[in-house]
């Protein structure tokens, strides 16, 4: 053996960084490419063969554009479309963090009763929270759209807030119930001893306690009603309620195609879930797996 | 102090009314009345673009689904989907997590950018892959063509026999990372004391890995495959911005209707209500046997513990 011990380690490093090479490729090329489209000329992104893989006068103007135009990539396009992805935008960053936040708060006041408490028909209703996990969703949808469209709240916000905090439910209860059962009971046993009812026990122990839970229970739902698109395309009419996945798909027309400029939406629609994998990935991983792995 | 039988304080019944009441509420008024709404409309021939009151139909709207071939046609589209998705997404996945399984410098690095398409909106998925497979400017002709592999380039996604493929490529982009964290946790479960007495015993890497790896990791597999079945199953984002035609309102893609997107054709651009509901409680029925394991599991976790 002409390897040494030392040259065995780095064949097998070397041997790593090529396959992680392969694996970032297969990762991120995709997005790699949406985002140089969006930055780049018409004349070079449209080149035959395409060969630049970096824009040569990387430009903005693409995003000014869809922020400021709008009409002319959309299909059939003479309704007025300028305003479409600043609205879009506005709708997704108030559904998601008002869904997200309401759930987290609902799911942390049940979880500790799930998971502390004793009460007649406890194990009842949380099967019936989590009963709605494999319930393919359109048994509900159908019906649902005409009660919505009875009490006034298709194409609003708040219809649309609503019916994302009751889809994040499940999933926000069972991390929170195991989350708040992970917590010594040593702590909140002293407390009630001493005479604290449930209110301060939770606002002032449980509450502190629990918070990585509820910051990964807030992420995972704000991730999710952003990413949505399924329920915005039955619930939201026009541009009073739209969030951006719907405004993208408005995007892709039939007639004229703006690759560059879609591209451009595609980025804005995805920067915000893309930051937050980048930078709040563990507590992400850990909701969205739904600690199958602990 | 006695289980059974113990009785609430005044504060404790205010506190579980406080924070049970208003789920039960929506839960109930969002997701089982109208379920069971749902179902009650499926035996009528309620249908929008027809001016009659809806009539009891009984069971006609799942025999004529049972009897019509474009169900049957759907039906096996989707299965097709999530047979040719499932194998590819469980190697892909199983291949990243044995490499991420390494000890390497920088390897929670290419573990965070790797899991990044996951949490990206599948709507955008489709976009990105449609706009890279495009057969006139798509950066895969360029890439391609550079490296000498095509002479011209290719409409990848023009003939609809390689629009079920490529549809399968996406989804298994957008969703591999979550088996692959599952297989990750199911290897590092695995004790190294495992690896070094086969080591001792002679056995080859291939052989640790057939005999060992695999076997122990059989349940990360089962638990990945359910839920992976019920995504590939209920797709729906992707195919929509990957081949479904496009904006709004425009037409649907015949050759990539899934199950859900008849679903929703059925029930939201026909508007026979009636027939779309029976399709969802056909649906629901397909899904149920599978489902039923996931919930037993996530039942038994989190209520039994306590």
């Amino acid at each position: 053996m002409t390897l040494g011990l030392r040259g065995q380690e780095r064949l097998r490093l070397a041997l790593i960084y090529v396959l992680c090479a392969v694996v970032l490729i297969w990762a991120l090329a995709p997005i790699y490419w949406v985002a140089v489209s969006s930055i780049s000329t018409r004349q070079e992104l449209y080149a035959r063969p395409y060969k630049i893989w970096f824009p040569s006068q990387p430009t903005l103007e693409s995003y000014q554009t869809i922020f400021t135009q709008g009409a002319k990539f959309r299909s059939g396009g003479f309704s007025p479309t300028a305003h479409l992805m600043g609205t879009g935008l506005r709708n997704s960053v108030i559904i998601s963090v008002a869904s997200a936040g309401i759930v987290t708060l609902m799911a942390t006041g049940a979880g500790y009763a799930f998971a502390r408490m004793k009460f007649r028909g406890k194990n009842v209703i949380f099967l019936l929270i989590m009963l709605m996990i494999p319930l393919p969703i359109w048994v509900s949808l159908i019906a649902l759209f005409f009660l919505m469209s009875h009490l006034g709240l298709v194409d609003t916000l708040v219809g649309l807030i609503l019916i994302f905090v009751t889809l994040l439910l499940p999933l926000s209860v069972w991390l929170m119930t195991t989350f708040v059962r992970d917590i010594p009971s040593e702590i909140q046993d002293a407390a009630r001893v001493d005479g604290a009812d449930r209110w301060r026990l939770v606002y002032s122990i449980v509450l502190p306690l629990a918070r990585p839970g509820m910051v990964a229970v807030f992420l995972v739902g704000m991730l999710t009603t952003w990413n949505n698109f399924l329920i915005p395309l039955i619930f939201s009419r026009s541009d009073d309620s739209q969030p951006l996945t719907i405004v993208l798909t408005l995007f892709i027309g039939q007639y004229e195609v703006a690759w560059e400029d879609m591209s451009a939406a595609a980025v804005v629609t995805m920067l915000p879930p893309f930051l937050m994998a980048l930078f709040f990935q563990r507590y992400l991983v850990r909701g969205l797996t739904m600690g199958a792995v602990k | 102090m006695s289980i059974t039988r113990q009785r609430l304080s005044s504060s404790d019944s205010l506190y579980l009314a406080v924070v049970l009441v208003p789920i039960i509420l929506l839960i109930a008024l969002f997701i089982y009345y109208p379920a069971v709404d749902t179902f009650g409309q499926s035996l009528t021939n309620r249908n929008l673009r027809v001016r009659r009151p809806p009539k009891p139909v009984g069971l006609a709207n799942y025999v004529k689904l049972v009897e019509d071939d474009e169900f049957w046609e759907v039906t096996g589209r989707s299965f097709k989907v999530v047979i040719i998705t499932l194998p590819l997404e469980m190697a892909v996945a199983f291949g990243i997590a044995m490499l991420l399984n390494q000890r390497f410098p920088g390897r929670s690095v290419v573990r965070t950018l790797t899991f990044l398409p996951w949490m990206l909106p599948g709507v955008v998925n489709g976009f990105l892959w449609g706009w890279l497979l495009n057969g006139e400017y798509g950066a895969l002709n360029g890439f391609l063509y550079q490296l000498g592999l095509i002479d011209e380039y290719q409409y990848w996604l023009r003939e609809p026999e390689h629009l079920i493929f490529w549809i399968t490529v996406v989804q298994t982009w957008t969703r591999y990372a979550f088996p692959t964290i599952i297989l990750l946790a199911g290897l590092q479960s695995i004790p190294d004391d495992l690896y070094d007495a086969a080591k001792v015993d002679g056995a080859s890497a291939m052989s640790r890995v057939r005999f060992i790896t695999v076997p122990l990791l059989l349940p990360s597999f089962g638990i990945a495959l359910v839920v992976e079945f019920i995504a590939a199953f209920q797709i729906f984002d992707v195919i929509w911005t990957l081949t479904a035609g496009g904006s709004a309102g425009g037409s649907m893609n015949p050759f990539t209707k899934t199950l859900m997107l008849y679903n929703y054709e059925l029930v939201f651009r026909d508007l026979r209500v009636g027939l779309g509901a029976a399709l969802s409680y056909i649906i629901l029925l397909m899904s149920l046997a599978v489902g039923l394991i996931f919930v037993m599991r996530v039942y038994n976790q989190g209520v039994q513990e306590s």
